[in-house]
């Protein structure tokens, strides 16, 4: 669903993205970990079309999203780290912005803002102005719209940032879900715990490098994901 | 502290001289020299305006041994421009910006932040008062005999008027933000006293012409006048022109005003920073919404953007209500206007056409509305960048969101004057048809220069609507377009016919649309992409 080949991204000299591969299938829940500034979130822009890239292809549902960027977005979803919306919209403006946009009909729409903001509380609140949400309602309306169109990969950039434990809670078993209905998630997170338990593949990042790839069990082997990584941080200094 | 956040405050004003987004760093050095070469020549093209006026009433007020009546006449004029400069971003400017929640957070005390604010204010209107200072002090210093008091004063007192401009826009961003507090809809607030605002600024910009023919036909009355009714002006001319008491009075009247002013809002900042608004908690209920095309929905976006910001609705918008008042005027003022133009000015109805319209065109670069419009995207950015939209299809709703707002009102304006001056057929066709064309080329002008000079980070939406040298590029650059495309019938009415005239330069405009539109298609989206 996602293949990234010899991805490179250079600001100015400096290599922050350092010939990367992946390849994320249907089905997957992939955790992509790293320390802050390793290229995490540049890799991350780059897949979703946001960031262009210096060399090496991006693949989405076997489009490149160099030659094809439109038809590899409207297959996939993004959720920023920081959800810098709309403010001058209400919850529900930017909702329909978002479904009109993918073009979404308006049944399907209905259907799915009501489950959406429904299991995150946020009903009530869809007439207010976004100025006036919290960090975590940003966040939960951000994750709605990425789930307003169906899409087949989702990719997140810490997503439980900001998040209370019951809608990080209810946002874990949304992502089974969908990746058990046959779509894919590629999320980047801090949180060790989060990503050893819901993640089928794992890949580590450092200083724009991939360090270690797999599935949970490969990477992890028989001592814990915190400790694995640290102790891959530590080899690699 | 003050200078830290003051340091800060004034890099984020200038923060357009140095982001460079093709490295994602920012310029230093040389590589400054270019924006700033860029930002002079148009400062000059400004002023140059100012720099025709000064000439024209200088060496009869100097040589009449009044030279006095001059700095005030021109202190006046620095005074209202630089007012009305800064005033519509003075709001937002001191009590809007998104940093304040983590610098209130810090230990810092309110009253720092005040002052930090105020230095953008204070930037803003010095930098509109300098197009018309500088000028007025290069026309003086060439031709009046100058001393160490005639030199060194008239700089002093530019300096101090600035303290004067940057008050009276402090009061009104104060009484707009303590209305907007207890009141649900501050859009609405601050459209609205921002419009009496205005048109209290037109109506003594009006007096302020008619003091201008007393001043050229009869220097010794203006100056009764202004000795006589205007007094703390007439305290300020006669500082500029050296007189050391009077200087002393005026700096020390300017900063009492400033301290009393700066005293008021410090008690009140943080609670107005902080203050909740006052709108109900609406409940959303759930209902079936309508599904749109993807084209409609950018540009309802752009509309919504729009209208939810007062500081983009009267710093790019303003030619929409200024459009359809001068429609009604027209209209009201008919039987006048006739008289002027035909009897008065003896103008045939063909030439009276060509200036129609030109007018027409020159109060409709007031809209520009397309001018920050990309800047505004602000991190919002990776919403446009990340959905299944082109950049094309972004940047023509801004287009489309321009052209809407201007040319209706437009046309407007356009039946209200033909209704008057009656031009025929053909003339009565060509007018809205030239100026439509003209509003095509704006749009697309302001959309050109913002994606050439795009401003992304910024903490208030005031720094890319209001300081920014592209928008101030497209307003006056607008209006030397109108003035130079329709203004150069002049020259050629004796050979060319009023119709082929405004054919001609409808076409010219519309080659150049053309021509900016492949840019925007193709570069313009290029650009937008990789923002």
């Amino acid at each position: 669903m996602l293949k990234i080949e010899n991805l490179t991204k250079k600001y100015g000299n400096k290599r922050v993205v350092d010939d990367i591969s992946l390849h994320i299938r249907p089905g997957e829940i992939y955790g992509f970990i790293g320390h802050n500034g390793a290229g995490k979130t540049t890799t991350i822009k780059s897949c979703c079309g946001i960031l262009q890239f210096d060399s090496g292809e991006i693949y989405i549902d076997g489009i490149s999203i160099k030659e094809k960027p439109l038809e590899c977005k409207a297959r996939l979803a993004y959720i920023p780290d920081n959800p810098e919306l709309y403010d001058y919209m209400t919850g529900i403006g930017f909702l329909n912005f978002v479904a009109d946009v993918f073009g979404v009909g308006a049944a399907e729409r209905q259907e799915r803002i009501h489950r959406y903001a429904d299991i995150f509380e946020l009903t009530g609140d869809l007439a207010q102005p976004i100025a006036s949400y919290s960090h975590g309602m940003k966040q939960k309306l951000a994750i709605i719209s990425a789930l307003i169109h169906n899409p087949k990969l989702i990719i997140m950039d810490e997503p439980f940032v900001g998040l209370d434990p019951k809608a990080a809670y209810l946002l874990k078993g949304i992502m089974r879900e969908i990746c058990d209905n046959g779509g894919t998630i590629f999320f980047s997170t801090h949180v060790l715990e989060v990503a050893e338990k819901l993640c089928d593949k794992v890949a580590i990042i450092k200083s724009g490098r991939l360090i270690k790839t797999g599935t949970m069990d490969e990477v992890r082997g028989d001592t814990s994901l915190e400790q694995v990584f640290l102790e891959l941080e530590a080899d690699n200094d | 502290m003050t200078r830290i956040l003051i340091k800060k405050q004034l890099t984020e004003v200038f923060s357009f001289f140095r982001k460079d987004k093709k490295k994602n760093s920012y310029r230093t050095g040389k590589n400054l020299i270019g924006p700033v070469i860029m930002y002079l020549i148009l400062f000059a093209a400004v002023a140059s305006m100012f720099f025709v006026m000064a000439e024209n009433i200088c060496e009869p007020l100097v040589n009449a041994g009044m030279g006095w009546v001059y700095f005030s006449i021109m202190g006046m004029t620095g005074t209202a421009l630089g007012v009305f400069g800064s005033v519509f971003n003075t709001y937002s400017g001191l009590y809007m910006a998104k940093d304040n929640s983590m610098l209130l957070a810090m230990p810092i005390k309110p009253v720092n932040l005040l002052a930090a604010r105020l230095s953008g204010v204070y930037a803003m209107g010095l930098m509109y008062e300098l197009l018309v200072m500088i000028p007025a002090l290069i026309v003086y210093y060439l031709t009046a005999e100058t001393g160490i008091l005639t030199v060194v004063f008239p700089i002093l007192v530019t300096f101090v008027i600035s303290f004067f401009v940057l008050s009276l826009s402090a009061v009104l961003g104060w009484v707009v933000a303590l209305i907007g507090s207890k009141t649900g809809n501050k859009s609405f607030v601050v459209v609205a006293v921002s419009l009496v605002f205005i048109f209290a600024y037109l109506y003594l910009y009006n007096r302020a012409v008619s003091l201008l023919q007393i001043v050229i036909s009869s220097p010794e009355t203006a100056g009764r006048f202004i000795r006589g009714s205007l007094y703390p002006v007439y305290q300020m001319g006669v500082a500029a022109a050296g007189d050391i008491k009077a200087f002393l009075i005026f700096t020390a009247a300017a900063a009492a005003v400033l301290g009393i002013i700066y005293f008021v809002l410090s008690r009140s900042y943080v609670k107005i920073c902080t203050a909740q608004k006052g709108e109900k908690k609406k409940e959303y209920r759930m209902q079936t919404s309508k599904a749109d095309s993807v084209n409609n929905a950018l540009f309802k976006k752009e509309l919504k953007r729009f209208t939810s910001s007062p500081n983009y609705m009267l710093n790019c918008g303003l030619g929409i209500v200024m459009m359809i008042i001068a429609a009604a005027a027209v209209l009201i003022k008919g039987d006048l206007i006739y008289e002027i133009i035909f009897d008065t000015m003896g103008l045939d109805k063909g030439f009276a056409s060509v200036v129609a319209c030109g007018a027409v065109c020159f109060i409709s670069c007031m809209n520009d509305i397309t001018a920050p419009s990309v800047s505004l995207e602000g991190k919002n950015i990776w919403i446009l960048h990340s959905f299944p939209v082109s950049g094309w299809q972004s940047l023509k709703a801004k287009l489309k969101l321009h052209l809407v707002m201007t040319v209706i009102p437009m046309l407007i304006l356009t039946a209200g004057i033909e209704i008057v001056i009656k031009p025929g057929v053909l003339c009565g066709i060509l007018i809205p048809a030239a100026a439509v064309v003209f509003v095509i080329f704006m749009a697309e002008f302001g959309l050109v220069i913002n994606l050439l000079l795009p401003n992304l980070d910024w903490s208030s939406e005031i720094v890319p609507i209001k300081q920014s040298m592209g928008v101030m590029a497209v307003l006056f650059g607008g209006w030397v377009f109108a003035a130079a495309v329709f203004g150069l019938y002049v020259l050629v009415y004796n050979f060319i016919g009023p119709e082929m005239y405004m054919a001609a330069a409808g076409l010219v405009l519309a080659a150049a649309s053309f021509a900016m539109m492949r840019w925007l298609k193709k570069r313009g989206t290029e650009i937008f992409e990789n923002l």
